[in-house]
Order: structure tokens, then C-alpha cells, then sequence
């Protein structure tokens, strides 16, 4: 506060000087306007001066005043801040020991907590162990669990499955309970059947004993006729035979005589053969003899040939002089004579061979000649060629010295008549010109005569080499015929021949190369043949290996084929036999064993044979109790309802006056019962129903008709009229009406009209 | 190296009829595999003539295959080049680029034709010509040894559209 007030009045010292300063300065500004005086200014400035200074001054002051006071602020200050400073020291040291204290029990409260951390780390892990134990038990779990989930489903799919088959068993059940149904009542009437064949049975077997006696009599009655027979026959053979006994005795003297007359016989004969044997030993040698003989004489024969020829030979020889007229006596001479004749011959051969090779020689000679001659009588033809060329070529020049002549003077004169113009008149450029065109025609003239020479000279010199050719075929012709005159060969062509060998030939070119042409087709049919696989069969041949892999396939092929085919006809049996639903043959049967057995089969046999045994033992049930209870019905009611036929059911009384009584219903299981007709014998007491007390229909008066009344008075009521009436009435007297006329009756089983079960489920069932 | 000495020195008889045996061999190998007559899981891989080729590992196949190429050896022999026998076998598997597919399963034979005075050996027999009718007939590399001339060539039913 006194600082303030102190600065308070330092500034409003200032602000007074300022003022007084300001007021100075308009007053003298007023002075100044208003007082023009230079020393008055002076004045004035000196006065502000000293104000000025004296305001310095007071500022000066005041400002050490300030300061002054600031400065005692400051030290005041300055003690307070120490002492502030001490108390803050001592409070923060206190402060500080504190925090010590707070930091030593942190830090020990941080080693406790680390150790709890480790000991929390430990923990965690165990449980993460735990943690991943559990989860690998949780997977476990849920695996078993998908598992038994799937084995479910798969159970659950088997037991639909098997409820399937298990209401298809059913159904099977209960149709074979209708048909085991059927059965029965077929059954019964087989039995009925079977009786009355039982019987008759009976009877056949007794007239089959009778039929057995009788037959066992005839035998015994045959087997001794056959006896008999027998000794008849024995004793006819005896008898035969004693006869043969006496022929033979008869005979048997004569047969001595002959036997006699035999042994004679042989004793000559004997002696009979041994000649014989000799005469023919005496024979063969005297055959050999013959032989001999006769060969000897053939030979004697020829040698007498022989020697007549020899004979003749000689002559000839010892006259051979005579006929060849030479000196010749002896062989000697003969010899000699043919030895002067082989020398001859020996000499006569050479000279023909020195003859023959001068012949060669001269025949060569000759053919030098020829060609000689030809060469000779070529030139000569070449000459006269040449002289008819040189002939014809002087000619030519002749003419050309003529034409030239000619062409000279026929320009001499042009030129003279030109010279003859022109002297009149100076028509030089137009007998230049005329010139030039005659100078023209003259060149053209010349070169067309040049090439009419030359072509002249070109034919002339064809003509003559044609001339020459022809001379020189002439003359090789005309050698030809010399030589082939004088020489071994004659041909003789005639024009005829050479045309038709001519033609010949063409035709043998045009069909040759016609062959040639096939036999090229044929050849590159023949390889592109072989590269398909043909071959020449004549020089090739195809082999193969029997056991080849083709061979192997294709038999392998077959066998499955056949095998196959018996597996077909084995299924196919094994099929029909299980259609006819009866035993299965061993032999099927071990083929079905062999089919694959998979579990599936194997069960639904084993279901195939509860459910079949069960069936058994439900109709055994069945029909025990079924003929207990119609047994009990009949007893109880006296009337018995049996099944005609499909929905025809028969009533019958035990207590109709006739056994064949009876009545026919035909319904449909349902409500609707018709009574379709009586049989004859109730007609009688149909029409005397209301009379008759005795008939049971009538007089019962029974829960059970009330069953049966109920049953089939909704739908037709006639039948409840006409057959049925009841006796009595009433709920009440159900009972009593039964003691009057009816079985002893047991109250057993019977039920009053409100429920009928029992004969409701009889008819039902039935 | 017997072998390797002999064809340097100019090759015996025995030597070539085995290669010819071998190559054969291989050739039939190579066309079963190529054309599927046998499934492909039954081939495997050896190296030969510088090439990979694939051989059959059926016992039933190569016991037959050993028979019929015994009697091969009987026969004249034949030089071949590696790099001819390596043509040959290059031009036989370009043949698959132009050969129908075989859509049915198939068995094969083999054929041999010899002169008509050959003595036939025993397990061979003797067939009519098989003709294959309207075929297309493709021919391969031939080439020319110092001896013969081998041509190969390949015809083949021409496959109906439907």
C-alpha cells in the first residue's frame, strides 16, 4: 500500500508537472500570440527550463524514493522467501523421508507383488496346461462325440430303414395271415376230401388184395403149366434122341463094311503116291532135259546163221577184188589200200584248208575292192555334183552377165534420155530424185535377184546331195544283188513283204509300249499291294507265332465269354427257383452261397427268417384259438358261420331240423350284410318261421342275434322283419329266454345287445 | 567293348543280328506304348541309342517278344547307325500325330515274311496274306547301309466318320 501510494503520488507529481507543463506551454503560446516580446521568451524558456529541471529533480527523487522503497520490499521479500524457503526445505525434507518411506514400502510392495506375479505366471501356465489338456479332451470329446453322432445318424438311417422293411414285413405278415386263412378253409375241404379218397382208398386196397390173391393163384398156376412144359420138352428130346439111337444102331454094320472098303482104299492109295512121287521126280528131270535141249537147239540155229553170213562175208571179201576191181587178195592188200586212201584223204584236207583261206583272201580282197569301188563311184558322183554345180552356177552367171548387160543398157538409156531432157531445161533436183528412186529399184532388184540366186543355189545343192544319196543307195543295191547272187544267202524281199512287215513292226511297237504301260500300272499296283500287306506268294511266305498276344486275347475272350454264359444260366436258374418261393436245390443253393454275401443279405435273411417264423408261430396261434373259439361259439350259440367263398358266409345251425340247413350271406365287411339266399332246405321253414317254436333262428332270443340283429337291421331291415324276430324282447329277458329252448348256457362269454363283441368279432373276423 | 571293337573293325555277323534284334526290339516297345495297346503304368525307361525309350515290364509280353526276335537273329545281317536307328525311332513316334486313335482295346501280332523254302520252326505257323483294305499307307525314312536298303513305312485303316 505504500508503494502504491507512493507510486500514486509520484504519478501525480507527474501528472501535475505534465499538467502545469501543457498550460505553460498554452499559455505561453497564448503569451506568445498575445506578447510579442523576444525577452519574454527567453523568460519563458529559461522558466520552463528550471521547471524542467526541478521536475528531473522531483522525478530524480521520487524515482530514489521508488527505489528506495522496492529496494526494502526486496528485503523484506527477500526474509520472507528465505524463511518461506526453510519451511518449504524442512517440508520437503519431510516431504522427501516420506517419500523414502513410500518408495521402501512400494519397492517392497513391488517384490511382493512380482513374486505373486511369478507365482500368478506359474499358475496361468498350469492353467493354459490345463487349458490345452481340456481342449485336447474337449476334442477328444467332440470327435467321440461326431463319431457316435454319425454312428446315430447311421443307426438312426438303419432303423429307418429297418422300419421300413420291418412294415413291409408286416404287411408280408399280414398278407400271408389272410392267405393262411384261405388255407384253412381250403384245408378243411382237402381233409373232407381226402376222407371220402381215404375210403375209397380202403376199398381200392382191398380189391387189390383180392386182385393180388388171385394173381399170386394164376401165377402158381403158370409156373406149373411152365413145369410141365419143360418135361414135355425133355422128354420129346429124349424121345428124339432114343430114335436117333435106333437109326444109328441100324446103320452101324453098313458102316463097318465101309470102313473095310477104306482102309483098303488108303493102303492103295499110299502105295499110289509114292509112285506118283517117283514119276514126278522122273518128270522134272526129263522137263530139265527139254529145256536144255531146246536151247541147245536155238543156239545151233543162230550159229548156223552166223556161219551162213560169215560165210557169205567171206565170199564177198575173197570177191571184193572182183567188185572194186582193184589188186586185192588178201586182207593184206585191204589194209594197205585203206591206208593209201587216209593218206590221201590227209592230203586232200590240207589242200582244201589252203584253199579255203585263200578264198578268205581273196573274198577279202574282193570286199576291199567293193568298198573301194563304192568310195571310187562316190567321188565320181561327188564330181559330177560338182560339175553340174559349176555347170549350173556358169549358167547363172550368165544369165546375171545377160540381166546385167540388159540393165546397163536400159540405164544408158534412161541416162541418155535424161541427158537428152536435160539439156532443155535444168530439171536437176527432179532427175536427181528420179535418179535416186531408179538407183533404188536397181539395189532392191539386186538383192531379190541375190536371194533368188541364193535360195536357187540352196535347192541346188538339196537336189544334188539328195541325187548322191540316192546314187549311192543305187550302187549299194545293186553290190547287194551282185553279192547276194554269188553268196549262201538269197533274199528275196519283195515290196509286198516289206509292206506287210513294215505294218508288222508298228503294230509290235504299238503293242509294246501298250504293255509297257501296263506292266507299269501293274507294278505300282503291286507295291502300293505291298505296302498293304500283300506279297508274292510263289517266293514269300507269313509266319507268325501260335502263341501270340492276339491269339492269347482272343482265347482269353472266349474263355470269359463261356464262363460268362454259365454264370448267366446258373443265375437264371437260381432265379426261377426262388420265384417258385419253394426249397432251394443244393446245387443253387451252393451257387447262391458262392453270390457275394454282404451283411445286408445276411440280415434280411436272418429278418427274412424271424419274420417267417413268426408267421409260423402266429398261425399255429392263430388257428388254435381260432378253433377254440369257433368251437366255444358253436357250443355257446349253436350256430356256426363258415366261408364259402370270397365274401360268402354260411350260417348253420346246430339244432336245424335238417343238417343241410342253412343261410347264406354275402356282405362286404363293412355294415352292409345281404342275405343273398336260402339254401332248400330252410325254404320250408322260411315260410312257416313265425309258427315253428322250435327253430332255433326264431326262438333264440339271444344278446348274440342282437349282435347280429344290430349288424343287420341298419341296412336292411326286410332281413330283420323276415328272419329274424325276436322272442321276448327286451334287454331284460335275454337270459331267460335262453333257459327255455336253448343250449345250456353258460353266462360265460355272453354279452348283452349294447355290446356284442364277441359275435361282432367272430362275424368281423370271419 | 567285344562288340564296340568288332564294329570298328567292321561288324561280324553275330554282332549285327543282335543289334538288329535289339533295335527291333525297341521299335516294337516304342509303337505298344504309343499306340496303347498296353496301359502306359506297365512301360519303363532305359536310355538307348542316345534317345530315352520306353520298354514293357510284362514277363508275358517280353517272353514273347525274346521268341520271335530269336529267329530274327537266323536271319542276313544288317548294319544300322546309331543316328539311323535314331531316325528310325523319330519317325515312327512323329507317326502318332497322324495315326487314328484306337478307341477299342486292342491286341497285336507279328508277322514275319520269309522265302517260301524256309523251314518253318517249331511253335511258328503259317498264315494267309493279311490284307488291310481301304488303308493309307504312309512311308517313313528309308535309308541305305553298305549292305541293304531299309525301308519303313506304315499303313493304316482309314478311319469312318460317322
Amino acid at each position: 500500500m505504500e508503494d502504491l501510494g507512493e507510486n500514486t503520488t509520484v504519478l501525480s507529481t507527474l501528472r501535475s508537472l505534465n499538467n502545469f507543463i501543457s498550460q505553460r506551454v498554452e499559455g505561453g503560446s497564448g503569451l506568445d500570440i498575445s506578447t510579442s516580446a523576444p525577452g519574454s521568451l527567453q523568460m519563458q524558456y529559461q522558466q520552463s527550463m528550471q521547471l524542467e529541471e526541478r521536475a528531473e529533480q522531483i522525478r530524480s527523487k521520487s524515482h530514489l524514493i521508488q527505489v528506495e522503497r522496492e529496494k526494502m520490499q526486496m528485503e523484506l521479500s527477500h526474509k520472507r522467501a528465505r524463511v518461506e524457503l526453510e519451511r518449504a526445505a524442512s517440508t520437503s525434507a519431510r516431504n522427501y523421508e516420506r517419500e523414502v518411506d513410500r518408495n521402501q514400502e512400494l519397492l517392497t510392495r513391488i517384490r511382493q507383488l512380482q513374486e505373486r506375479e511369478a507365482g500368478a505366471e506359474e499358475k496361468m501356465q498350469e492353467q493354459l496346461e490345463r487349458n490345452r489338456q481340456c481342449q485336447q479332451n474337449l476334442d477328444a470329446a467332440s470327435k467321440r462325440l461326431r463319431e457316435k453322432e454319425d454312428s446315430l445318424a447311421q443307426a438312426g438311417e438303419t432303423i429307418n430303414a429297418l422300419k421300413g422293411r420291418i412294415s413291409e414285413l408286416q404287411w408280408s405278415v399280414m398278407d400271408q395271415e389272410m392267405r393262411v386263412k384261405r388255407l384253412e378253409s381250403e384245408k378243411q375241404e382237402l381233409q373232407e376230401q381226402l376222407d371220402l379218397q381215404h375210403k375209397k382208398w380202403q376199398e381200392a386196397n382191398q380189391k387189390i388184395q383180392e386182385l393180388q390173391a388171385s394173381q399170386e393163384a394164376r401165377a402158381d398156376h403158370e409156373q406149373q403149366i411152365k413145369d410141365l412144359e419143360q418135361k414135355l420138352s425133355l422128354q420129346e428130346q429124349d424121345a428124339a434122341i432114343v430114335k436117333n439111337m435106333k437109326s444109328e444102331l441100324v446103320r452101324l454094320p453098313r458102316l463097318e463094311r465101309e470102313l473095310k472098303q477104306l482102309r483098303e482104299e488108303s493102303t492103295h492109295l499110299r502105295e499110289m503116291r509114292e509112285t506118283n512121287g517117283l514119276l514126278q521126280e522122273e518128270l522134272e528131270g526129263l522137263q530139265r532135259k527139254l529145256g536144255r535141249q531146246e536151247k541147245m537147239q536155238e543156239t545151233l540155229v543162230g550159229l548156223e546163221l552166223e556161219n551162213e553170213r560169215l560165210l557169205a562175208k567171206l565170199q564177198s571179201w575173197e570177191r571184193l577184188d572182183q567188185t572194186t576191181g582193184l589188186s586185192i587178195r588178201t586182207p593184206e592188200d585191204l589194209s594197205r589200200f585203206v591206208v593209201e586212201l587216209q593218206q590221201r584223204e590227209l592230203a586232200l584236207k590240207d589242200k582244201n584248208s589252203a584253199v579255203t583261206s585263200s578264198a578268205r583272201g581273196l573274198e577279202k580282197a574282193r570286199q576291199q575292192l567293193q568298198e573301194e569301188l563304192r568310195q571310187v563311184s562316190g567321188q565320181l558322183l561327188e564330181e559330177r555334183k560338182k560339175r553340174e554345180t559349176h555347170e549350173a552356177l556358169a549358167r547363172r552367171l550368165q544369165k546375171r552377165v545377160l540381166l546385167l548387160t540388159k540393165e546397163r543398157d536400159g540405164m544408158r538409156a534412161i541416162l541418155g534420155s535424161y541427158d537428152s531432157e536435160l539439156t532443155p531445161a535444168e530439171y536437176s533436183p527432179q532427175l536427181t530424185r528420179r535418179m535416186r528412186e531408179a538407183e533404188d529399184m536397181v539395189q532392191k532388184v539386186h538383192s531379190h535377184s541375190a536371194e533368188m540366186e541364193a535360195q536357187l543355189s540352196q535347192a541346188l545343192e538339196e537336189l544334188g546331195g539328195q541325187k548322191q544319196r540316192a546314187d549311192m543307195l543305187e550302187m549299194e543295191l545293186k553290190m547287194l544283188k551282185s553279192q547276194s547272187s554269188s553268196a549262201e544267202q538269197s533274199f528275196l524281199f519283195s515290196r509286198e513283204e516289206v509292206d506287210t512287215l513294215r505294218l508288222k513292226v508298228e503294230e509290235l511297237e504299238g503293242e509294246r509300249s501298250r504293255l509297257e504301260e501296263e506292266k507299269r500300272m501293274l507294278e505300282a499296283q503291286l507295291e502300293r499291294r505291298v505296302l498293304q500287306g500283300d506279297y508274292d506268294q510263289s517266293r514269300t511266305k507269313v509266319l507268325h507265332m501260335s502263341l501270340n498276344p492276339a491269339s492269347v486275347a482272343r482265347q482269353r475272350l472266349r474263355e470269359d465269354h463261356s464262363q460268362l454264359q454259365a454264370e448267366c444260366e446258373r443265375l437264371r436258374g437260381l432265379l426261377r427257383a426262388m420265384e417258385r418261393g419253394g426249397t432251394v436245390p443244393t446245387d443253387l443253393e451252393a451257387a447262391a452261397a458262392n453270390l457275394p454275401s454282404s451283411k445286408e443279405v445276411a440280415e434280411l435273411k436272418k429278418q427274412v427268417e424271424s419274420a417267417e417264423l413268426k408267421n409260423q408261430r402266429l398261425k399255429e396261434v392263430f388257428q388254435t384259438k381260432i378253433q377254440e373259439f369257433r368251437k366255444a361259439c358253436y357250443t355257446l350259440t349253436g350256430y356256426q358261420i363258415d366261408i364259402t367263398t370270397e365274401n360268402q358266409y354260411r350260417l348253420t345251425s346246430l339244432y336245424a331240423e335238417h343238417p343241410g340247413d342253412c343261410l347264406i350271406f354275402k356282405g362286404g365287411g363293412g355294415p352292409t350284410w345281404t342275405s343273398s339266399s336260402w339254401k332248400p332246405g330252410v325254404t320250408t321253414a322260411c315260410s312257416s318261421l313265425p309258427q315253428r317254436a322250435n327253430l332255433p333262428f326264431v326262438k333264440m332270443v339271444p344278446s348274440a342275434w342282437r349282435g347280429i340283429v344290430a349288424l343287420v337291421r341298419p341296412c336292411s331291415p326286410v332281413l330283420a322283419c323276415g328272419c329274424f324276430r325276436k322272442v321276448g324282447g327286451g334287454a331284460g329277458c335275454g337270459r331267460s329266454g335262453w333257459a327255455e329252448t336253448g343250449p345250456t348256457w353258460d353266462c360265460y362269454g355272453l354279452e348283452r345287445a349294447s355290446k356284442p363283441p364277441a359275435v361282432c368279432s367272430l362275424c368281423a373276423s370271419l | 567293348m567285344a562288340l564296340q571293337l568288332s564294329r570298328e573293325q567292321g561288324i561280324t555277323l553275330r554282332g549285327s543280328a543282335e543289334i538288329l534284334a535289339e533295335f527291333f526290339s525297341f521299335i516294337i516297345n516304342s509303337i505298344l506304348y504309343q499306340r496303347g495297346i498296353y496301359p502306359s503304368d506297365t512301360f519303363t525307361r532305359v536310355q538307348k541309342y542316345g534317345l530315352t525309350l520306353l520298354v514293357t515290364t510284362d514277363l508275358e509280353l517280353i517272353k514273347y517278344l525274346n521268341n520271335v526276335l530269336e529267329q530274327l537273329k537266323d536271319c542276313a545281317p544288317r548294319e544300322k547307325s546309331q543316328k539311323a536307328i535314331q531316325d528310325e525311332i523319330h519317325s515312327i513316334t512323329a507317326t502318332v500325330t497322324f495315326l487314328p486313335l484306337l478307341e477299342v482295346s486292342c491286341s497285336f501280332d507279328l508277322l514275319i515274311y520269309t522265302d517260301k523254302d524256309l523251314v518253318v520252326p517249331e511253335k511258328w505257323e503259317e498264315l494267309v496274306p493279311q490284307f488291310i483294305t481301304s488303308s493309307e499307307e504312309v512311308c517313313l525314312r528309308s535309308f541305305t547301309t553298305t549292305i541293304h536298303k531299309v525301308n519303313s513305312m506304315v499303313a493304316y485303316k482309314i478311319p469312318v466318320n460317322d
